[in-house]
């Protein structure tokens, strides 16, 4: 797991780099490490897993992607890993969920689909549905952003 | 934006440099001095192109656990729901969707327990208890840089 010492590189990590020749360096002094080992720390939990990405965040809207769609499907139980796979190849698709259905609620794939408009999300809907041979599906699209941030976890 | 702008967009999404001086060795791989580098991404910034530039983790590898919860949320009620979801610091995205579930957010705590309780407190004081919890079973894809 992670060492107090992790969970404070974590702790600056999870905000913003410095636009700074020396990023690394100034979150090192405010972590009260040198800059080796947060380096090191950084590359060490990446390569345990932990950290997934370290990099830059688009807003996928100024970006060029003007549209996304959550795509919900009802897949039958014994078909969740095959159907999961073949939607997860598709590069439009960014996130892609097994989750459990709840009361009336039947949908237990999730998919994350980004296009230039919603014609083109339907259409890479069409496109995994035929391809996973999957036809109970229904598009979600956002049309209001609450709130988009990162977790702060320490 | 221009060609150097993609590139330098694709670049710092999936092989940001973990270096002492990661702008001046993003600037050797395209061409550009280490401050050209640092404008750019400032302007990028500034255009709203760039949202931040850090770490993103799996949450359950912290011992963090997360889901996806959707709720059916009257017209009249979406603001006074949205304001008791968002001041939970763990709810990370929320947004409005076109569906009779119209407010799907997400929510990342120490335990189901954590959440389950925010949960109930929501639902107590909005009134709204059509509330969906949809912890993922299996994650099949993450991968949110992008071409562009």
């Amino acid at each position: 797991m992670v060492d107090e010492r992790d969970k404070k590189v974590i702790g600056l990590i999870q905000g913003d780099l410095p636009l700074r020749p020396r990023p690394f360096a100034l979150m090192a002094e405010r972590a009260g490490m040198s800059e080796g080992e947060y380096l090191e720390r950084i590359r060490d939990l990446k390569s345990r897993g932990i950290l997934r990405r370290f990099g830059a965040t688009l807003r996928h809207q100024e970006a060029g992607f003007s549209s996304n769609a959550m795509v919900a499907w009802v897949v039958p139980e014994k078909r969740i890993d095959e159907v999961g796979k073949i939607f997860a190849r598709f590069r439009e698709v960014t996130h892609c969920y097994h989750r459990r259905p709840m009361g009336q609620w039947p949908y237990n794939i999730y998919t994350m689909v980004h296009g230039s408009s919603r014609d083109q999300c339907y259409e890479i809907a069409e496109k995994m549905s035929k391809a996973a041979g999957v036809k109970d599906f229904t598009l979600l699209f956002s049309e209001k952003e609450f709130k988009k941030t990162s977790m702060s976890y320490f | 934006m221009d060609q150097t702008d993609r590139d330098l967009l694709n670049e710092i999404q999936s092989e940001f440099p973990i270096a002492p001086r990661p702008y001046l060795e993003l600037g050797k791989r395209l061409g550009l001095s280490e401050q050209e580098v640092i404008d750019r991404i400032k302007r990028l910034k500034e255009e709203g192109v760039i949202r931040r530039i850090g770490g993103n983790f799996h949450s359950s590898r912290l011992n963090f656990t997360s889901t996806l919860c959707a709720a059916r949320v009257p017209e009249d009620k979406i603001y006074q729901f949205v304001k008791a979801v968002n001041r939970h610091p763990g709810v990370t995205h929320n947004y409005l969707r076109n569906h009779d579930y119209n407010v799907w957010f997400t929510f990342i705590a120490r335990d189901m327990g954590v959440i389950e309780n925010a949960l109930e407190e929501i639902a107590r004081e909005t009134g709204v208890s059509d509330i969906l919890n949809l912890p993922a079973e299996k994650m099949f894809k993450i991968k949110v840089d992008f071409e562009v």
